[in-house]
């Protein structure tokens, strides 16, 4: 009965369009509910006994569409009903929630479910499309000219984007004769040559980059996530979710190609590369929601660094990973969509005093800055933890301690609005925020310190894999983060207050047609590196 | 003339809708790129795997193999999903022409398009 999570949604959608007369946020909220009662219950299944398989139409396996809900599927299913459920009631008094905006919302949760548990190639092919779509609306959903230039780029990079996905699922069908992941997996291993599944893979791979925001192909990223008009539950879902989709089924599908190729070291490089790139960009902005943005280019390139390392650990660290970034990135999105609405703009040179001002919000900020940079007992700290231990090579943790400091710097500049003297006019302060979204914040924050405090514990739950965590490694290496601290501090005041080149490198954008040569540039390269290493 | 089978055809027209991505400045030459793109994919997949003399799967005639009918109907889909697509592009392409007057892709996000 998986379907039911894909399907539940999208039908809440249409009832809710139905009714539009009368107030359906009740309605949609029990919906959330019950759909987070019954992801919950099918993780337990999937803990107690197996694999949950769901065929559709009663064709037998190996042909009919497939449904899969295994340990990391059903992790993943259950974050996305939770997030799902906090931006909605954190949305609920606001006034974009109206009846348009909340079919748009459901639907992008049908879909993004469906996209974690299908394993036909065809069917995550056409979800794909149908959130490119979506979500491109979604964006676009105030009309400002910025936000539907931003919302055209996204629209057509990721169309493109998916029509490489579809003529390499053809390559595939035709070398193998499937369109299911698992068949296919099981039926690659006959291939006689690696040679004939390379294209397919390539031109996967090169959608699968697209989605996951890899250098080069991360520029449209910041575009989507951090349009200045789009509602904040609408960045916060992009970025703390829907961008897991393509992590997810980046799994999914090296995990699919992986008896006849491998491609960890070149991704692990990639992702190394992502990340340094993300934090030098992050450091240059200025603007509130873009240093997210960027913020979440760096952390994916960390997550690739995880999952390509090779180690178990850093591989289930990564996946952690992905989890804890979803909470506090979700939770910082939030508050930076409170924060703009009451100082009225998203430079953050103008915002001081945000603690004050705002303590529930504030403190969700404090929370979610020491998540993301890994300060002891937050549940950053843990999942970084995993991915450093699974290396011991001294130029992997230079590396991951840089990837640390810069973000550490550009948070100390982000956590400048926390303090200082608030110099609005009193008369000109918009009324506060309504309490629910306030609380919701708060609430997104202390998940960020629970799963933090119980790390090894959540771990062992969501995923099953048993960690020594708080151990004097541990404490050792929360000494090392209060001196990258101080030297984050130091960085930000001697070196970015500055400005100059760093501020120039930042604002360097590329065009739409830059976009598609990169893609193409990137496709040809993986498949040219295939051919000499294979 | 061996060479020119619906698979040669279908790949050249997606490297030559993807060249008009790459090249084009002008929305509308974008969209009809995509669509080149879409059509090179289309005729790819309704050609492979086809073997000379097959019939298509109707009826219990038994005197020759059957054609594949899983790639067809994929496509049906998939030009479903790619007019829908063609159809938003556009759409959205028509909504910020009309508005701000803009038919070329900017240079930087925070100018406006070029003058022409």
């Amino acid at each position: 009965m998986l379907y039911l999570l894909v399907i539940g949604p999208i039908l809440a959608g249409i009832v809710n369009i139905l009714f539009k007369k009368r107030d359906t946020r009740p309605f949609i909220i029990g919906v959330q509910i019950a759909q987070l009662s019954y992801a919950l219950w099918i993780f337990v299944q999937v803990r107690t006994n197996d694999t949950i398989f769901n065929f559709m139409s009663g064709v037998p396996d190996g042909l009919a569409i497939t449904l899969m809900a295994d340990i990391i599927s059903s992790v993943f299913v259950l974050l996305t009903t939770i997030i799902f459920l906090m931006m909605l009631l954190f949305a609920y008094h606001k006034e974009y929630f109206n009846t348009q905006f909340a079919f748009l919302f459901l639907v992008l949760q049908g879909l993004i479910i469906s996209l974690f548990l299908s394993t036909d190639l065809f069917n995550l092919f056409v979800m794909l499309e149908v959130s490119t779509v979506v979500v491109a609306i979604l964006i676009m959903f105030n009309k400002e000219k910025q936000a539907i230039y931003d919302g055209m780029i996204y629209f057509f990079v990721n169309v493109i984007g998916t029509a490489f996905l579809l003529f390499g699922i053809g390559m595939l069908y035709r070398t193998t004769g499937f369109l299911d992941m698992r068949a296919i997996s099981e039926a690659i291993v006959e291939v006689e040559s690696p040679r004939a599944v390379l294209l397919p893979f390539a031109f996967m791979m090169t959608t699968l980059s697209l989605k996951t925001a890899v250098v080069p192909l991360f520029s449209w990223l910041p575009k989507a996530h951090g349009t200045p008009s789009a509602p904040p539950v609408v960045s916060a879902v992009l970025s703390g979710l829907f961008i897991k989709t393509g992590v997810y089924m980046f799994i999914r599908f090296s995990a699919m190609f992986e008896p006849v190729i491998q491609v960890q070291e070149i991704f692990f490089l990639i992702g190394f590369i992502t990340s340094i790139f993300g934090f030098i960009m992050a450091m240059g902005q200025n603007d509130i929601k873009m240093i997210l943005a960027y913020s979440t280019v760096s952390q994916i390139g960390l997550i690739m660094i995880g999952l390509n390392m090779g180690s178990e650990i850093a591989y289930w660290g990564a996946l952690f990973h992905v989890v804890s970034h979803a909470l506090f990135k979700s939770t910082l999105f939030l508050a930076a969509g409170q924060v703009y609405h009451q100082y009225g703009t998203r430079d953050i040179r103008m915002m001081r005093g945000v603690l004050r001002a705002m303590p529930l919000t504030g403190f969700a900020i404090i929370f979610g800055i020491l998540g993301v940079t890994g300060a002891p007992l937050f549940n950053g700290s843990i999942s970084k933890y995993m991915i450093s231990y699974g290396s011991y090579r001294p130029i992997v943790q230079f590396g991951l301690n840089l990837i640390n400091l810069g973000t550490i710097t550009y948070f100390v500049k982000f956590g400048s609005i926390l303090f200082g003297k608030d110099n609005r006019a009193e008369e000109s302060k918009p009324p506060r925020e309504d309490l629910l979204s306030e609380l919701l914040v708060f609430i997104m924050g202390g998940l960020i310190l629970l799963t933090g405090v119980y790390g090894p514990v959540s771990m062992d739950i969501l995923f099953g894999y048993q960690v020594e965590v708080f151990s004097a490694e541990y404490f050792e290496k929360g000494i090392v983060y209060a001196l990258m601290i101080l030297a984050g501090v130091g960085i930000y005041n001697g070196i970015i207050k500055q400005g100059g080149l760093l501020d120039r490198i930042s604002h360097v954008e590329l065009t739409f047609n830059a976009v598609i040569t990169s893609m193409t540039g990137f496709f040809l390269f993986i498949a040219g590196y295939l051919y000499f290493v294979l | 003339m061996d060479f020119i089978t619906g698979e040669i055809v279908g790949i050249l027209l997606f490297f030559i809708g993807l060249y008009g991505l790459m090249t084009k400045k002008t929305i509308v030459k974008t969209i009809m790129s995509m669509s080149i793109m879409e059509s090179g994919i289309f005729l790819f997949y309704i050609t492979i795997n086809y073997t000379d003399g097959s019939v298509p799967p109707i009826g219990q005639a038994q005197e020759a193999a059957f054609v594949d009918p899983v790639p067809s109907a994929l496509m049906i889909t998939a030009i479903v999903i790619g007019i829908g697509v063609t159809a938003i592009g556009l759409t959205m392409f028509m909504h910020y022409k009309q508005k701000h007057g803009i038919t070329h892709w900017s240079r930087n996000r925070n100018q406006t398009g070029s003058e022409h």
